[in-house]
């Protein structure tokens, strides 16, 4: 299949990289640009450990082609901590133990941050209907969803102040 | 929380938390070198069957295909933890839908699945093992007819398709059944279930011009996958480095050799390096599941609700090969002995050969599937006699003192408390509070698996310190909880510690990640080497101080003595100049437990290493239309010696609910013909977000003789008591007892209107 040049903005910064349009978006974001933070498994938009933001919504990336992101903004978990530190999400996964293996969870922060984005006062029962699409074998998922609320009403908090 | 400690049995967060929420933490599945191929399996499609034929001509022929291996070129060996019965790749005879007959690396993932497409097998049917009942028939079909050559563990008693039975013998059961008032006898089955980890098997293998081949995996046993692995290569292990970067789960699925073997194999024979990853089809049809199983139980108790005898045979359908059958089955006899005075027991566990996918080890082997049956029937026997659940299991706990099934001499024994504790924070008092509403309980008890550890500790010139170890970290924060001990005992912080781990080549050897052992025989290392350090360090600062070692202790990151300090950083920077610096090994092997070794028969596991004891209790709800179970209330007590961290033990007990009640109410590799039915995340249904409750967890703490500070293995006792706390909630609610798992909502329909049904006769 001939290749063809997509430019992807990708956490901010622009790639151009030469693709097969067949290619998935996770596929390039994890063999071309080395960007190995979102995860693979079922490749069927299953388990959810490749979840990134495409616009802000949270997309199944193993799923998503390539060259549909083509001028859309991607965010992927790299691009989520910033030079004053962690995300509020990831500080929160981190203060509240919601981490165990690990594997699921770039996915699991973005899947929740798209939804904080648009619903900063979230229920329990919300959580864990946005991430409903995301498989955690290692937690049981309470501590992921305790994590999220706080980080929603830190958030939450931080935009009242500004 | 604990007052006497600073940093163990503290909530702190784990050390390696900041790459896994950024995304830097790299995992095998992360993992790759510049010039990879990507490598494929080619799989069994029949059950049974003579392979008259295999061509790779025109897979070969296939566009960016670089090697093609298959039992021609591999040596002609067997293995197997407790039976050698498995090859690397069939030859003459396929035993299962998923056995490896050859592997491709291509230059993509797509040019490799071409070339499996183009590989052409024949094969000629043989009559198919099918399940349990087949397997144990008269005149059954052998799935090995050459069993009897294979090298095993000589303790094993197999026969024919059984490759191993287990047998625990005490007092005498016909005794008992004289004494008993009642006995009941019920038959339960389990179904076949899988981990779940969400990172694949993976691993990427390169040679290098010593003939040493260095394998990047996500194996919880790297020193084991280093033994098999040289085996199967033919080499020195010397030969075989296996460096494990993060794995994303693993549960017991990753124990044993997985596509490490198929990556050094294409990579010695493509000259290329070589990574091999599963697919969810591949896990779901040729990994290491829990196996099925079947289990008889007939036990005799006195009026009064005491038990007098009990006689139980558990079944492991284990599949093609032994895997990790053997041991399973001996592990089984144990819980099904229970955490009960039962002066008369005839216990016996089977591993039995189908032509099914090799099973393994899964978070408690043996452990759920034995447990259900036990606690299920614990209530139905506390109904029938008319004693309240609770009550009829403190009249038969053991208590401190008292003897396991084996003999061992129990000590620490927490259960009471909780069994107690549990059933409170339920409101127990209260089993029925409304229609279709139950309460249930269950109790068991579980092995902290022993095996030696090895650490080297180093303190850097900065006052910071390197935890070596050959542990692996799979995600249970086990390694920050051995780094929490460490730090406890040279007086630093959590935070000073930087861990390096899972090199067979680099750090001291390990047993590795299995059995709830690492927190506590890397913790127990850490304190060996602590105190070699201490020994050190009070030397070479005790002159400096002017004082006698004797009189020094170690605080706050220094040497402190009665009249001055020197700091780590200091005394290291000092040993650099002068003694090749600051460095200590420290090892640990847990004490053998003495038993009673008349009373065991083929058993590899005849006594609980620093038992540990728990409680689950549940409050239900039961939509007697749907079937549809909702949970309001989780609790799980257990006896964890002492928490080490709170925080990720409660995380252990929150997974091993979630696991255990996916087990218990909608996970099932379905076979059909030999053939799996839901290889796939859709159809093989593991709970999400809305699926599980919020679990409760009281930890309780009656310190062990042998763990850090008395702790216990806390990791897989939370998987064994879900489905009998579940089942007997459903049944407590809707007097529906569903006795094999899942239990699915058809199978409560159903019960219940069968129990309506005798209700109206």
């Amino acid at each position: 299949m001939p290749k063809i040049p997509i430019a992807l903005t990708i956490n901010g910064e622009p790639h151009e990289v030469l693709v097969e349009p067949d290619r998935t978006l996770l596929d390039v974001l994890r063999s071309d640009l080395g960007l190995t933070g979102t995860k693979t498994n079922c490749l069927d938009a299953e388990c959810g450990v490749c979840t990134v933001l495409v616009d802000g919504l949270a997309v199944n990336s193993c799923l998503y082609l390539a060259v549909v992101a083509t001028g859309r903004a991607i965010t992927t978990i790299e691009g989520l901590a910033s030079a004053g530190g962690l995300h509020p999400l990831q500080a929160a996964f981190v203060e509240h133990g919601a981490v165990q293996c690990g594997y699921c969870i770039p996915g699991m922060i973005l899947s929740a941050k798209a939804y904080l984005d648009e619903h900063p006062h979230p229920s329990e029962l919300q959580i864990r209907e946005a991430l409903a699409g995301n498989l955690c074998r290692c937690t049981g998922y309470q501590k992921i969803v305790d994590a999220v609320l706080a980080a929603a009403r830190r958030m939450a908090a931080t935009a009242v102040a500004s | 929380m604990s007052p006497g400690t600073r940093v163990a049995g503290h909530s702190l967060p784990r050390l390696d938390a900041p790459g896994k929420v950024t995304g830097t933490a790299v995992y095998a599945a992360d993992f790759a070198l510049p010039g990879m191929l990507y490598g494929k399996v080619f799989r069994s499609g029949q059950p049974h069957a003579r392979l008259v034929r295999l061509d790779t001509a025109r897979a070969e022929a296939v566009a960016g295909v670089r090697a093609i291996v298959t039992a021609a070129d591999a040596a002609d060996i067997r293995y197997g933890a407790a039976v050698r019965d498995e090859p690397v790749f069939a030859s003459d005879v396929v035993r299962y839908v998923g056995q490896p007959v050859a592997a491709v690396a291509a230059v993509t993932p797509e040019a490799a699945e071409a070339a499996l497409a183009a590989i052409e097998a024949m094969y000629e049917p043989r009559p198919p093992v099918l399940d349990l009942a087949a397997a144990l028939a008269p005149g059954a079909p052998l799935v090995h007819e050459a069993w009897r050559s294979y090298t095993a563990i000589p303790i094993l008693q197999r026969d024919g398709n059984v490759c191993n039975r287990a047998r625990i013998v005490v007092g005498d059961v016909e005794r008992g059944w004289v004494e008993a008032d009642r006995i009941f006898e019920h038959r339960f089955t389990t179904a076949m279930v899988h981990q779940g980890y969400t990172e694949p098997r993976a691993a990427v293998a390169a040679w290098d011009s010593s003939g040493q081949v260095t394998v990047w995996s996500n194996t919880q046993l790297p020193f084991d996958v280093q033994a098999t692995l040289a085996d199967i290569l033919g080499v020195l292990p010397s030969k075989v480095r296996i460096i494990v970067p993060g794995v994303g789960g693993g549960f017991g699925g990753k124990l044993r050799i997985g596509v490490e073997h198929f990556a050094a194999m294409l990579a010695r024979k493509s000259g290329r390096p070589v990574k091999v990853m599963t697919t969810s089809e591949e896990e779901l049809t040729a990994a290491y599941p829990r196996q099925g199983t079947v289990i008889e139980l007939k036990t005799g108790v006195t009026r009064d609700g005491r038990l007098t005898a009990r006689q139980g045979r558990i079944y492991f359908d284990t599949g093609a090969f032994a895997g990790s059958g053997p041991g399973v089955a001996s592990v089984a006899t144990m819980v099904l002995a229970g955490p009960y005075r039962t002066p008369n027991l005839h216990l016996e566990g089977y591993a039995v050969y189908t032509n099914k996918t090799n099973c393994g080890s899964y978070r408690a082997p043996s452990g759920p599937q034995a447990n259900f049956a036990v606690e299920s029937q614990m209530d139905i026997i506390a109904d029938a006699l008319g004693i309240d659940p609770l009550e009829l299991r403190l009249r038969n706990i053991v208590r401190e003192g008292d003897e396991g099934p084996t003999g061992q001499v129990l000590s620490a024994v927490g259960l009471e408390e909780c069994l107690r504790r549990a059933a409170d924070a339920i409101g127990w008092t209260e089993r029925r509070p409304g229609p279709g509403r139950g309460k249930g309980l269950a109790c068991g008890w579980w092995t902290t698996t022993g095996g030696s550890s090895g650490v080297y500790v180093k303190i850097n010139p900065d006052g910071t310190v390197t935890l070596n170890t050959g542990a692996v970290e799979i995600g249970t924060a086990a390694l920050t909880g051995a780094a929490q001990v460490l730090a406890e005992a040279l007086g630093v912080d959590l935070s000073d510690i930087t861990i390096v781990s899972g090199d067979t080549f680099s750090t001291p050897f390990d047993f590795g990640a299995q059995g709830s052992r690492t927190a506590f025989a890397v913790g127990n290392a850490c304190r060996a080497a602590a105190a070699e350090l201490q020994r050190k360090l009070f030397a070479l600062a005790a002159p400096q101080l002017g004082t006698a070692e004797e009189t020094l202790e170690l605080r706050d990151k220094h040497v402190v003595g009665p009249a001055g300090r020197v700091s780590l950083a200091e005394l290291a920077r000092q040993s650099q100049a002068t003694g090749g610096g600051m460095i200590a090994h420290g090892t640990f092997i847990a004490p053998g437990t003495p038993y009673d070794t008349k009373r065991v028969e083929g058993h590899v596991y005849p006594a609980f290493h620093s038992p540990s004891f728990h409680a689950h209790a549940v409050d239900l709800s039961v939509d007697t239309e749907t079937g549809e179970v909702t949970i309001h209330k989780y609790v799980v007590a257990q006896d964890v010696g002492f928490a080490l961290n709170p925080t990720y033990i409660e995380g252990q007990i929150e997974g091993g609910v979630a696991q255990g009640l996916g087990q218990t109410l909608s996970e099932e590799i379905v076979y059909r013909d030999g053939r799996v039915l839901n290889a796939n995340l859709t159809d093989y249904k593991m709970p999400t977000t809305l699926d599980v409750p919020r679990i409760e967890s009281i930890l309780v703490e009656h310190p062990g003789r042998v763990g850090p500070f008395g702790a216990k293995g806390v990791g897989e006792p939370p998987n064994v008591e879900p489905p009998a706390a579940v089942a007997n909630a459903i049944a407590s609610a809707v007097g529906a007892r569903v006795t094999s798992l899942p239990i699915t909502a058809e199978k409560i329909v159903l019960g219940h209107l069968r129990e309506v049904a005798d209700g109206a006769r």
